[in-house]
């Protein structure tokens, strides 16, 4: 029988017995429970867009301030309206942020002007504009013309990570799990007087990451579809590119930490010395994740997000972002991706070997060392 | 034909296997006999590639064994193991496809096989909802399914009941009848000696008797002899200092007598020394023959 015939037979294992278990059933539920909130929590939490500031420069006609201000009530805005002296002075308010949007009403009586940063407060663009019954009425303006992706830029960039590491730690720690109770039932005795330690990690990886890209593509699919459905948002047009970045990234990245896991695993020999075996890991990952959400969030393009994406524990979760953001060249991602193959490689030659020395020890927790020179000689 | 030849391993400045050498072949019921820490289970391993020589060989059929040989072997390792979760029939299945059976043929295998073992109404049963014993009736399931040409069984009967112990032994005769060559190590030497025709005792590493029971018997220097003269006691034995008497009560002493001991003379004197009723005179045995090369 071929070697690959005896992966296969691991992986459709996995993915049998794991795709009906409870357990995945229960990770998928919660994970599109986390993507369905994730794209509906800002308009539940976003109580601060009820609160508005408006300048007005000039004089407006008589009434139309209280007609602004009774408006903005009924529909539930809580509105400040306040003078400022002139146009400069009020394009610098609403670029630091204290003033959300300003109504210049000219002298001469001509159409006045709604100006925003960009992309305002719709429902007070709306108010503003029924105070002007007569034509003309009003014209508007924005700042900084708005890049309609740019947001959802955003959105897509940080619900990316977070789908990335979910995957990461919940199939990582499936393959974590999966060769320690293969361990601690002692069936790797007789599953290995048949097939090769490295195949059966191999499969073990494979099976269980299928499940992965399952739930990935499930996750994106329902948070699209939510977000669409439910105009939050419309989709732009790189959205079919940064769906396959987050696939790729998630194979390569899911590649790396479950065969991580899976070795430090073989070196535990109970269940309860897997988490303290996987600990530095662990570590890595969510080093990773936050720095991802903290720093390369803000500065896509800056030195240390540019630097971490040649880190290969981390890239996965840095160079999607990046990329969702249009803040990463072509190339980066490119040599980013070789570096991490390359990077998956050197782990499972080394964690192979590894692997193959601690899976049929028991007793004490190995050390990689010990586990190094068993597989040497054993 | 299973040759074992000059196989030794070291765990650190421990001695596992020191030159070990037997044979194994096909249709012989093998007893792999031994103390604790003897070497068994490490030869075992050995064979199926979970622990690795540092030198001597294992040949199948004249050929050094790689992995397509270990497919057509069975294996039942002295701590028993299978997937908790894992369906029995799910399981069986699986282990005879790693064996190289196509998809059909491990499914009908398995239904066979657990039909044979009495275990045909819990193919759907999770393995962790069985009882201890039918547990262990589909870990020998997963040795069997795939109809090997080599069983190996680390402690078979360990833990099994007398009913156990009878299924067992039925079906490892059957397999060996069916041309199989079968090695089990147990620590149940009357087992063995009902069992077997053959028996490989390892001692510190080292073969230390191998061949047939009977021929292993036959070969000892040492004979039982037990005898029973009626109104005498035992007072004829007063005057023979070469048998040495293991037990004696009334008028019985149970005697062991060297193998060429004059049988005419040693009757002649219990016959002058009263009425014999009893007078049996026969080769030790396998416990015996264990303690002797095990003690020595």
């Amino acid at each position: 029988m071929s070697r690959r015939r005896a992966i296969w037979l691991v992986a459709r294992r996995e993915l049998l017995e794991r795709g009906r278990s409870r357990a995945f059933l229960l990770s998928l539920v919660l994970s599109v429970a986390i993507i369905v909130a994730r794209v509906f929590l800002p308009s539940l939490v976003g109580g601060g867009a009820n609160a508005q500031h408006l300048g007005i420069v000039g004089t407006p006609a008589p009434g139309l301030v209280e007609s602004i201000e009774s408006t903005a009530k009924i529909v539930g805005i809580g509105l400040t309206i306040g003078r400022v002296a002139d146009q400069p002075a009020g394009e610098a308010r609403l670029r630091d942020g204290s003033l959300d949007a300003v109504l210049l009403v000219p002298p001469d009586g001509s159409t006045p002007t709604y100006v925003v940063k960009s992309r305002g407060n719709q429902l007070l663009q709306q108010v503003v504009a029924a105070s002007f019954t007569t034509p003309p009425q009003i014209a508007f303006r924005e700042l900084e013309a708005a890049d309609p992706n740019r947001d959802i830029s955003f959105v897509f960039a940080n619900i990316g990570v977070i789908l990335l590491f979910i995957s990461f730690f919940t199939f990582g720690s499936w393959v974590l799990t999966g060769v320690v109770e293969e361990k601690q039932s002692r069936v790797v005795e007789v599953v290995l007087s048949t097939i090769e330690p490295r195949d059966l990690l191999i499969g073990k990886v494979l099976g269980i990451g299928v499940l992965g890209l399952v739930q990935l593509v499930v996750m994106v699919t329902v948070g699209l579809g939510a977000g669409v459905a439910t105009n939050r948002f419309s989709l732009p047009s790189t959205t079919a590119s940064a769906v396959a970045m987050l696939l790729l990234w998630f194979v390569l990245g899911y590649a790396f930490y479950s065969t991580a896991l899976g070795v430090l695993g073989a070196l535990a020999s109970r269940m309860e010395e897997a988490s303290n075996a996987s600990s530095p890991v662990s570590f890595i990952a969510m080093g990773g994740y936050f720095f991802s959400l903290i720093v390369a969030l803000n500065d896509p393009a800056g030195t240390a997000a540019r630097i971490a994406t040649f880190i290969p524990p981390v890239s996965p979760m840095v160079v999607p972002l990046r990329a969702a953001l249009g803040a990463i060249e072509p190339w980066e991602i490119v040599a980013s991706a070789l570096l991490m193959v390359a990077a998956i490689w050197v782990l499972f030659v080394v964690g192979g070997r590894v692997y193959s020395g601690a899976v049929l020890q028991t007793g004490a927790r190995m050390k990689l060392r010990d586990a190094w020179r068993a597989s040497g000689k054993s | 034909m299973l040759e074992i030849t000059d196989l030794s391993k070291r765990y650190g400045s421990v001695v596992a296997l020191d030159g070990a050498t037997f044979t194994v072949r096909p249709g012989r019921l093998v007893g792999f006999l031994g103390p604790n820490g003897a070497g068994k289970t490490t030869t075992m391993r050995c064979v199926f590639g979970l622990a690795r020589a540092d030198r001597g060989t294992i040949a199948w059929q004249g050929r050094p064994i790689d992995r397509a040989h270990r497919l057509r072997f069975g294996y039942m390792p002295e701590q028993r193991g299978l997937y908790p979760r894992m369906k029995v029939g799910d399981q069986l299945s699986y282990f005879a496809q790693q064996h190289g059976m196509p998809a059909k043929a491990a499914r009908a295998a398995t239904a066979r096989w657990l039909d044979g073992l009495g275990l045909g109404d819990r193919a759907g049963a999770r393995l962790e909802a069985l009882s201890h014993g039918n547990q262990q009736r589909v870990q020998l399931g997963a040795a069997l399914v795939h109809d090997p040409e080599l069983l190996v069984l680390d402690e078979p009967f360990s833990g099994l009941d007398p009913l156990g112990i009878d299924t067992m032994t039925g079906i490892l005769r059957e397999r060996a009848a069916a041309g199989v060559g079968v090695v089990f190590s147990s620590h149940q030497l009357d087992l063995v000696e009902d069992v077997c025709e053959d028996v490989v005792i390892i001692n510190r590493g080292r073969i230390v008797a191998a061949g047939a029971i009977d021929d292993l018997r036959a070969a000892s220097a040492r004979r039982h002899l037990e005898v029973e003269v009626v109104g005498n006691g035992n007072a004829w034995l007063a005057g023979r200092p070469d048998l040495a008497v293991v037990e004696q009560r009334a008028d019985f002493a149970r005697l062991v007598v060297p193998a060429d001991l004059d049988l005419g003379a040693a009757l002649a004197a219990a016959s002058a020394a009263g009425s014999v009723r009893r007078f049996a005179f026969q080769p030790p045995t396998l416990s015996e023959i264990f303690m002797e090369v095990v003690r020595s």
